[in-house]
């Protein structure tokens, strides 16, 4: 009865922004990012990517409820960089991690077809 | 402008491909990479599934919802999928189901006329578009002898008897598994870390013969071998090891702890991807690829976030070198 619908977990509504942040007001340095429908599987890939960045001081993320669909990311860095700086060096890495790994698999894949013929 | 990357190279082995199923080797990249790819194959790799229902006539013994659910249930092939609109995201109609960018229509009619039970199957599904059909009624003969094997006779909907008709209208739609299962590509997926398997050799060189066959005879999968040239124990197989320990415990057992480590490595990752038959498995990790670079592509932040922003903008400037 109380039952939100299913696309709830993976559509942004209308005027809601996907990703807003927030600077910490105590901490120098540190914001949370509220990412808005995504969950563990992009959460937990970002909070690893932020971990090999040696300017990132602090970083992890956090389902606050399983029925409300979004997802918190706080990262604190040095003074060298800034929580958005890493977070964006965080995605671009990332993707290009998925171009590298997307080329090599192709081209095992013709290499497979290649061997078979 | 920062021009450190801390990206990972990873690398793939195929170890065996067939169409509905894969096993590949994943290396150098982390577990929360092969996760997210897992959990995205089997969650958002969007295929088509019926999604809408009108039916004319069921006089069989099953209720109209009950087939509905059925009907949806039916995999389909699914190769067209990522190119397709969503239906709430497509303006092109108003969702009947008449459009072709972001539906496919299907139809059955079938009545039992003979005295026969008539089996109703995804092979009586008529399809609007040539290219997505149920799976397993693709590049099926034409029959003659008029009796199917039961691997060859689609997937069954309902059973009729003599005078029961089924009569409706089916519209497939794109989707995520994430909305409903019926959507999901993926049977399985799995991944298991590669063991790290050293063994200890001033312990093993202390050991006869006879009891280095013992050793290597303990566990339940072939995972060392006696080299009988050498007289050397040799690990053959690592993959082989299931973490059951039984190797550990008879190394202990004989009194020489600490004989063999086995630890799992934490950037090798060895895959099991079976899919329903929707996609290629192969074609459904590529998609899986994309769809996470598209879903870390959302979750950028926009270009103008950070000069909004007093107090980073400035010490962005002062990184850039006094700006540009």
């Amino acid at each position: 009865m109380n039952a939100p619908d299913r696309y709830e977990r993976f559509v942004v509504p209308e005027g809601m922004k996907k990703v807003a942040y927030e600077r910490d007001m105590k901490i120098m340095n540190a914001a949370t990012f509220t990412v808005q429908r995504e969950d563990h599987t992009v959460g937990n890939v970002i909070r690893m990517q932020l971990h090999r960045d040696p300017s990132v001081l602090f970083a992890g993320y956090k389902l606050p409820h399983p029925l409300q669909y979004k997802m918190v990311v706080k990262i604190q860095t040095t003074s060298q960089s800034s929580p958005m700086q890493a977070y964006n060096l965080a995605i671009t890495d990332l993707t290009k991690e998925l171009d590298h790994l997307k080329a090599a698999f192709e081209q095992e894949m013709a290499q497979k077809q290649a061997d078979y013929y | 402008m920062e021009n450190v990357s801390y990206q990972r190279f990873p690398t793939v082995r195929i170890r065996d491909m067939k169409d509905d199923v894969m096993k590949f080797e994943l290396r150098d990249t982390d577990a929360s990479v092969a996760n997210a790819l897992r959990r995205i194959m089997i969650a958002e790799v969007p295929t088509l599934a019926i999604d809408l229902v009108e039916i004319e006539t069921n006089s069989s013994v099953l209720n109209d919802e009950f087939l509905a659910h059925r009907l949806g249930l039916i995999p389909l092939i699914s190769d067209r999928a990522m190119e397709m609109r969503l239906s709430r995201d497509c303006d092109a109609c108003d969702g009947d189901g008449r459009c072709d960018f972001c539906s496919i229509e299907f139809h059955l009619n079938v009545k039992c006329t003979s005295e026969q039970t008539l089996d109703v199957t995804s092979h009586d599904l008529q399809s609007s578009d040539p290219d997505v059909v149920p799976v397993d009624s693709a590049g099926r003969q034409a029959d003659v002898s008029g009796f199917d094997p039961p691997e060859h006779r689609g997937i069954l909907i309902v059973k009729l008897r003599k005078g029961q008709e089924l009569k409706l209208r089916a519209i497939a739609r794109k989707g995520i598994g994430k909305d409903h299962a019926k959507w999901s590509p993926a049977a399985t997926v799995t991944f298991q870390y590669e063991p790290d398997i050293h063994i200890n050799e001033t312990l093993m060189e202390s050991l006869s013969l006879d009891e280095k066959r013992e050793w290597v005879e303990s566990s339940p999968t072939k995972v060392f071998e006696l080299d009988p040239i050498s007289q050397q124990v040799v690990v053959v197989d690592p993959e082989a090891y299931t973490y059951d320990e039984e190797v550990i415990k008879k190394a202990e057992a004989m009194g020489k702890p600490g004989l063999v480590e086995i630890y799992s490595k934490e950037d090798s990752f060895i895959f099991t991807v079976e899919s329903t038959g929707a996609i290629k498995a192969s074609q459904m990790f590529i998609n899986a690829i994309e769809i996470l670079k598209s879903k870390l592509d959302a979750v950028r932040l926009a270009f103008d976030t950070e000069e909004a922003d007093d107090q980073f903008g400035e010490l962005g400037a002062h990184m850039r070198g006094g700006g540009m």
